[in-house]
């Protein structure tokens, strides 16, 4: 089992990793989302 | 865009899913460990995966900046920044692994060694090429500028392929190709393959999606000033 830090180390940072992006992915939308919103306002729906 | 349709995002989604916990259900539990490294060669079966996804979304951008220079049609500009943006997180993720993987079995964090370097060159010009992008105002021309970047750029590729045929490397030669996996360790090799390939193709979607919406809303923009 030596090494075992080494292991998990990687396999988590690649999921984290993974992760942050995917939720970076979800931010980006949510801001187009709400500019979408704001230009439909502003036209006046 | 076709690509981005929903339901091919959720048919990958279910796909990445069952792939990814199959994958990692045969390397912690079925996969036999490995006489010589120990537990650690595990590292394998992600590092070897997230390097061969790194290689095919520069292939993608290879292909998609030819085709925009040659049609000028933006969906292959759009394919094109989306994959150099997955790239270069796979890439990263390949830099770290490799690392982590060195500092046990070289006892070093890194060295400069043939293989790395181009690899870490390879990483270099692909934020060149995400800057490009950033820093030229003018949509067109940074599209085309991006373009060149990511076909010659994409000249490194098979030179981070051949380090290890080219130059003395402490870099293994692959391995899957001269027979030199058992049948359990190249079927977790292939699942993992998969599941890391899926994954890719998956955030790929999406990001165009997200590219084509920017687009739309830049033109509505542009049209209600």
């Amino acid at each position: 089992m030596e090494n075992i830090g080494y292991l998990f180390a990687v396999f988590a940072i690649i999921w984290i990793a993974l992760f942050a992006y995917v939720m970076s992915l979800i931010r980006r939308q949510q801001q187009l989302k709400k500019e979408i919103e704001l230009l439909k306002d502003s036209l006046g729906r | 865009m076709k690509l981005a349709e929903p339901r091919l995002s959720y048919a990958l989604l279910g796909l990445s899913f069952v792939l990814v916990t199959v994958s990692l259900l045969m390397i912690f539990i079925v996969v036999p460990t490995e006489a010589t490294m120990g537990i650690i060669q595990r590292i394998f079966y992600y590092h070897v995966p997230v390097a061969w996804v790194a290689f095919l979304a520069f292939f993608v951008v290879f292909v998609a900046s030819i085709m925009y220079l040659w049609k000028r049609d933006r969906k292959w500009d759009t394919i094109a920044a989306a994959s150099a943006e997955l790239g270069v997180v796979f890439t990263t993720l390949v830099l770290i692994t490799g690392s982590i993987w060195a500092k046990p079995i070289w006892g070093v964090w890194w060295t400069w060694d043939a293989r790395l370097t181009t690899s870490l060159v390879l990483w270099l010009i692909y934020v060149a090429y995400l800057l490009v992008r950033s820093y030229i105002a003018e949509e067109e021309k940074a599209a085309r500028f991006a373009a060149v970047v990511g076909i010659i750029g994409f000249i490194d590729v098979p030179i981070v392929f051949l380090a290890i045929f080219l130059w003395g490397t402490q870099h293994p030669s692959p391995v899957i190709f001269d027979g030199g996996l058992a049948p359990t360790m190249l079927a977790t090799l292939l699942i993992s393959l998969a599941a890391i390939t899926s994954v890719y193709f998956l955030l790929l979607l999406r990001r165009i999606a997200i590219k084509n919406t920017e687009i739309e809303l830049n033109n509505i923009r542009q049209l209600h000033d």
